[in-house]
């Protein structure tokens, strides 16, 4: 396991944890840490509890997270400093460093009816963040044309893998092919701080050596802002949804960028029908459409249409079967 | 002979006593002065740039060279490598390390003592209030404390030798 979420462990838990047998400890996805309550351990779809020397157990353990404990793991994540996550509280997680995150639970403050902030922290949940690399390879083919990148918009129901897939993108894009392509610059704009994972800044995750990211900016003031500064060639972000993304995305192709975006939904017709994104389709911006599901494992690509919603077949001599 | 030398030791420990009680007073001033400085820029550092803890006092203590700007370095040696330590914890260990050079009051200390405790605890907002509040205290600290310099810098002084001349003429 990542000695990056260990360090964000009390001694004593970090101990238990390190008693577990090695291959056990690197599948574990999940670290969930409740105050006055047994450590619980997710791997793949089983749920344990850990005890205190380094078993994991069916029923809850006598090895209980302690308030002090809780208040020395919020110490250790938020780096002693509360007021410097000020949004990742509004937003109830935290990316740690390597890209983890750290989903929070407490008690609320409002103002204005609106959520200001998660105070006296008592729910943890560490995510341990996996990279797959190269699982958007099989699939980069059919979103390019004469080497060029071609306006993409993957289409996913949550927990699929679009954001993994997405972020795997960014990165072929990037790095380039040797033999089809050398990189493009890449503009990220990381609203919620997933693409990139960044830290500081500083992405956690790989997103190749010609991304440049611009963290936890609202997407349509971002993509201009990127576009401006940066001259990317190709922009990219998760999860568009607002009217304002739309018109920024079409703002974007005006200006020449190449654009791939992911959005909620299990159809296009579901991406269709939202009144928001409608201009984006009645100039029909996008080249490839991607839908992915859960059907074979996160990350099943469904289809591959292009603008015209037809399925889109290779070219011979390219590669087959990506699903 | 041997009683000229012991007088002689007398009046001299009682100057360096008296001297010692002034450099105390000056030095009080100078710290008082060094942390507002210091809090100054950490205001910036937390309210405009939302440093984390552990590297904005790092940050002051390589800015900084006298006493304050040790703590301050010292408190984030703790904070970054121990066991999750609260920040109060590594503050009060950071003090206790540089009690032998701090020259500050009661008074003083206990209001960097209430610094620790909410230092890094809440929101930007909040944390600018607790940082002006504190500065508006040590500002009245150090106008005391220059006050003070200004009526009794001399008077330890001059007290010191003076009480050493009396010691030695009730002796003799």
């Amino acid at each position: 396991m990542d000695s990056r979420i260990l360090s964000c462990f009390p001694q004593r838990i970090k101990e238990a944890l390190l008693h577990l047998p090695l291959p056990l400890l690197e599948q574990i996805e999940e670290i969930r840490i409740r105050i006055n309550q047994p450590i619980e351990v997710v791997l793949g779809s089983h749920s344990y509890f850990l005890s205190e020397d380094g078993r994991l157990k069916k029923e809850p353990d006598r090895f209980i997270v302690t308030p002090a404990d809780g208040e020395k793991i919020l110490n250790l994540i938020s780096r002693h400093s509360l007021y410097a996550l000020e949004e990742e509280l509004k937003r109830g997680y935290i990316t740690i460093s390597g890209g983890h995150r750290v989903g929070l639970a407490g008690k609320v403050v409002r103002v204005d009816s609106r959520v200001e902030l998660i105070k006296h922290i008592r729910f943890f949940n560490f995510r341990v963040a996996r990279p797959l690399p190269d699982i958007g390879k099989p699939l980069l083919p059919f979103l390019m044309s004469h080497n060029e990148p071609l306006n993409t918009l993957i289409i996913s129901p949550p927990r699929c893998g679009k954001t993994t897939l997405l972020r795997d993108l960014i990165r072929l894009l990037s790095t380039g092919m040797k033999d089809d392509f050398s990189g493009f610059r890449v503009g990220v704009v990381d609203e919620r701080s997933e693409l990139a994972g960044c830290l500081d800044g500083v992405p956690q995750y790989d997103l190749g050596p010609r991304t440049d990211v611009l963290d936890a900016c609202p997407k349509a003031e971002g993509l201009m802002m990127l576009i401006r500064s940066m001259s990317p060639q190709v922009v990219a972000c998760d999860e568009i949804g607002g009217k304002r993304d739309a018109e920024a995305i079409l703002a974007a192709l005006h200006a020449g960028v190449k654009v791939i975006v992911t959005a909620h939904g299990s159809s296009l017709e579901d991406i269709r029908c939202r009144p928001d994104l409608k201009p984006l389709f009645e100039s029909s911006v996008f080249e490839r459409y991607v839908v992915l599901s859960r059907r074979k494992g996160a990350g099943t690509v469904e289809q591959v249409m292009d603008a015209h919603h037809h399925p889109v077949q290779l070219r011979a001599g390219r590669r087959k079967n990506y699903a | 002979m041997l009683k000229l030398f012991g007088l002689s030791l007398l009046i001299f420990a009682s100057t360096a006593i008296g001297f010692y009680l002034a450099h105390r007073l000056r030095e009080r001033c100078h710290q008082l002065g060094e942390l507002l400085r210091i809090l100054q820029v950490l205001e910036t550092e937390i309210y405009y740039g939302s440093t984390p803890l552990s590297e904005a006092f790092h940050r002051l203590g390589e800015q900084g060279e006298g006493v304050v700007a040790r703590l301050f370095a010292r408190c984030a040696y703790y904070l970054d490598h121990t066991d999750g330590w609260t920040t109060y914890a590594c503050w009060r260990q950071a003090i206790v390390d540089m009690e032998p050079y701090l020259a500050l009051k009661q008074s003083d200390k206990a209001w960097l003592d209430h610094f620790g405790k909410v230092i890094g605890g809440s929101d930007r907002l909040d944390q600018h209030k607790h940082i002006r509040l504190l500065a508006t205290h040590l500002t009245q600290a150090e106008k005391e404390a220059q006050q003070e310099l200004h009526k009794q810098e001399k008077m330890y002084k001059t007290l010191g030798i003076l009480g050493g001349l009396l010691i030695v003429i009730l002796l003799i």
